[in-house]
């Protein structure tokens, strides 16, 4: 396998677009990639692009408007971590000499979406589940639960990823949201599914991201930005789940837990001591508080401890979700998965600005996709690993 | 006459005058996979046979949806059924809120879960509580 490097990144304000289509938000991520990395277009050689709500061919119709066309292109689904699996395979060609750069992709408009299907919460088509009502923050709701049963975790440690996070979003340009949230606005906002209210939920977004890849040699000779520290994605996982999945504990979700485990043995690297900053799917505040323990970055059981201490924070032991994470940058499904490693990038080189965790050499890009129960809509775990 | 169907194609057989949840009991792994699919989705064997489930379980987590979700008004109680047999079901529970709580005992009835606008009823299944504390058996 050959060695692969980040070599641009570029995306778009996430938020509410209602005025864009889903191919104008995907080039203008794609047109700042491409400037960042200070090529020109015709340099890639391969094109993936994470998309779950379409429309058809949205890499083609993107790409086509900078020019793009005559090489390989794929939309990828893999529900949120759709945009982990663009880079994932892009990261794949590029390691197996399939080509030397290429661009992943992702975008997506749920106020396209919404106009399509309206609003309200999204249960999986055709699922015997979701017909009986599971949807995310139902599913969520009952991971929050077996937080406080299990692992002691209060109200205030569930809500405190989303204060964190919120805080955080404040000095993010690309935020969606830029204010703070206290506890008390957390709890008062609307029930959703006891005890997840409105402020424990990441928004609905339109948005798109965008990374360039590239092989060593590529690197070396048309790398422009000396400056940079060079950034290299030292493992990428993608990891579906089994009908095991559907009697596991919410609390260990095994797929979660194995791909970080693999992720990290790729890299080298122990969760627990080497990982500097992480960028992960809080689409709930209590899923963050949940992951800290399934990422290794605390040993089992340990997650709300290791909150409490302050070690996710800006300034901690491992910042999580410097960038404000979903619940405050947003979440346009499909770019995620790329924003995430593009956040990552950044903070290895870094150009996080005021959201710059000091001193960052290892960081980890993860999304989770998929309900987490039955296996009628089994879970999609992406986890990168970037190195300096 | 009233027309009815059921919610999903798999998921409830007629087994006499009543409706069952039918699973499939796989002699390979000796698992209970609900509902029934082209093969055991644990090890892929295809030898075993059809088996209704258990009709009561122990709640393994729950939640309360305080929003409507598609036909269901809120609150809506749902929550992961672990039977004897080793399988986890999800299915929304018929109780008040106060008296739902990890651990309790449940059984499963059928009826009607929701009627759409021409009339039709939806046929599923529901839980309800069962344990000593409703004054039936453990
Ligand atoms: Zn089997």
């Amino acid at each position: 396998m050959r060695d692969v490097y980040t070599l641009g990144t570029g995306q778009t304000i996430f938020g509410k677009h209602d005025n864009k289509t889903v191919n104008e938000l995907g080039a203008a991520a794609a047109m700042a990639a491409v400037r960042d990395a200070e090529i020109l277009p015709k340099e890639l050689q391969t094109a993936y692009c994470g998309n779950i709500y379409g429309p058809a061919n949205v890499v083609q119709s993107t790409l086509i408007r900078l020019g793009i066309g005559k090489i390989p292109m794929y939309t990828v689904e893999n529900a949120c971590a759709s945009g982990s699996s663009a880079v994932h395979l892009l990261h794949r060609d590029i390691a197996y000499g399939v080509c030397d750069i290429g661009i992943a992709l992702g975008v997506e408009s749920l106020s396209a979406y919404n106009k399509k299907f309206g609003k309200g919460l999204i249960g999986i088509e055709g699922d015997m589940q979701a017909k009986l009502s599971l949807t995310m923050p139902s599913f969520f709701a009952m991971l929050c639960n077996r937080l406080m049963e299990e692992r002691g975790a209060t109200l205030e440690d569930i809500c405190y990823p989303s204060i964190k996070n919120h805080k955080n979003g404040v000095t993010n340009p690309f935020s969606q949201y830029k204010k703070e949230v206290t506890f008390q606005q957390i709890m008062d906002s609307p029930m959703i599914a006891d005890p997840i209210t409105l402020l424990q939920c990441c928004p609905q977004s339109d948005g798109a991201a965008a990374v360039i890849l590239c092989s060593k040699e590529y690197y070396k000779k048309f790398n422009q930005k000396t400056q940079r520290p060079a950034v290299k994605v030292a493992a990428s996982v993608i990891s579906v789940g089994s009908a095991e999945d559907s009697s596991c504990d919410p609390l260990a979700q095994e797929t979660n837990i194995r791909s970080a485990i693999k992720a990290c043995e790729i890299a080298g690297v122990e969760a627990g001591k080497d990982i500097d900053v992480v960028e992960m799917h809080d689409a709930f505040s209590g899923e963050e508080l949940s992951a800290y323990e399934m990422l290794g970055l605390c040993p089992k059981g340990e997650g709300v401890a290791f909150a409490r201490a302050g070690a996710a924070a800006m300034g901690g032991r491992c910042p999580v979700n410097p960038s404000g994470g979903l619940l405050s940058m947003g979440h346009p499904l499909g770019a995620s998965g790329v924003r995430v490693v593009a956040d990552i990038a950044r903070q290895l080189w870094g150009e996080a600005g005021t959201n710059q965790v000091e001193g960052a050499k290892v960081g980890m890009a993860q999304m989770l996709g998929g309900v987490l129960s039955g296996v009628d809509s089994p879970v999609v775990a992406g986890i990168q690993i970037l190195t300096k | 006459m009233r027309n009815e169907v059921i919610f999903h194609s798999e998921a409830l057989e007629k087994e006499g005058n009543t409706l069952v949840q039918m699973g499939f009991r796989c002699d390979a792994c000796g698992k209970t996979s609900y509902p029934v699919y082209e093969l055991c989705p644990f090890c892929s064997s295809g030898e075993g046979s059809k088996t209704p489930l258990s009709n009561t379980g122990t709640l393994f987590s729950y939640s309360v949806t305080r929003v409507p979700v598609g036909p269901f008004k809120p609150p809506i109680i749902a929550g992961y059924i672990d039977l004897p047999e080793g399988t986890r079901v999800f299915g929304q529970i018929r109780a008040d809120v106060k008296a739902v709580k990890t651990g309790m005992s449940l059984k499963v009835e059928t009826g009607t879960i929701w009627t759409e606008k021409d009339g039709t009823e939806v046929i599923g299944y529901y839980y309800t509580p069962c344990g000593k504390e409703k004054g039936g058996a453990e």
